[in-house]
């Protein structure tokens, strides 16, 4: 029963955050929401039983990235009167409700053809750290390298691109 | 289905899933700062891997693959993030402005 709330409430959160993202005018203040939206998510990871995802989202996602994010922010320093002036926004959130709602309709009614999904309990041990961890390390070794690597490039990148320029050229 | 029990449902969860990427979408496209466009193609990356954890949940729960493309897709972000904002930094120092508007020197 408490679990029925839970998902609503973290379902309600998350599509308000989402929602505060795209209608606040400031990055900060939609980056902000945007944390609630994640640590929404990382509720309904723990609602699916996966626990190691569930804390990996919080500590990495709403933790680590969103904290670049926002320092970056207050970094750049945005005041008010930088920002672009956007005459047409709720005429083009009106208008994109028109576009969107037939494919809506569309979807919803794919996705009752789909099956119903397993609504028994799940055993003890799913996604917890032992079983994740020796999927990962066992048959995923390889893509996980290459995301090593990738993570290394976008650090070089990062350097090389926001580095100072003419420092001792 | 009733209400009480719609966490049950795979469908919940897809079209739950499909709310956030299409709100992604939207923020990508409407947005006219440079940050704010990529937080939104953030919560796109958030929406899409909703949906692998709903799958695996509910249908292939014996190897938690969709937990280990969950991961995955966190790293890309991170990537994205790092790559991005150093971009938009690039670019602040260069023009010092955050309006895609006024990027027009991007033009051939």
């Amino acid at each position: 029963m408490i679990v029925t709330y839970m998902f609503f409430g973290f379902a309600l959160l998350s599509i308000l955050g989402a929602l505060g993202l795209i209608l606040f005018k400031h990055p900060m203040n939609g980056a902000m929401s945007f944390v609630v939206t994640l640590i929404s998510l990382a509720g309904m990871y723990a609602l699916l039983s996966a626990k190691l995802i569930f804390a990996i989202q919080l500590i990495v996602y709403a933790g680590a990235i969103m904290s670049l994010i926002l320092f970056i922010i207050m970094f750049l320093n945005i005041q008010a009167k930088d920002l672009p002036d956007e005459p047409g926004r709720w005429f083009y959130l009106g208008g994109g409700i028109v576009v969107i709602s037939p494919i809506a309709y569309l979807l919803l009614k794919m996705v009752k053809s789909l099956p119903a999904g397993d609504t028994g309990i799940i055993e003890q041990d799913f996604g917890g750290v032992k079983e994740v961890g020796q999927l990962l390390f066992r048959d995923w070794l390889l893509p996980f390298e290459i995301v090593s690597i990738l993570l290394l490039v976008a650090l070089v990148g990062a350097v090389v691109l926001a580095g100072k320029r003419g420092a001792n050229t | 289905m009733s209400l009480l029990t719609i966490h049950h449902y795979l469908t919940t969860y897809l079209v739950f899933g499909a709310m956030l990427f299409s709100l992604g979408i939207y923020g990508l496209l409407t947005r006219r700062t440079l940050i704010g466009m990529l937080i939104a193609a953030e919560l796109m990356l958030a929406g899409v891997s909703i949906n692998f954890m709903a799958f695996n949940r509910f249908l292939a729960p014996d190897p938690a693959v969709g937990q280990i493309f969950a991961l995955f897709i966190m790293a890309i972000a991170a990537a994205e993030a790092a790559i991005g904002l150093s971009i938009v930094i690039a670019v602040y120092r260069h023009f010092k402005t955050v309006d895609t508007e006024d990027l027009i020197n991007l033009k051939g």
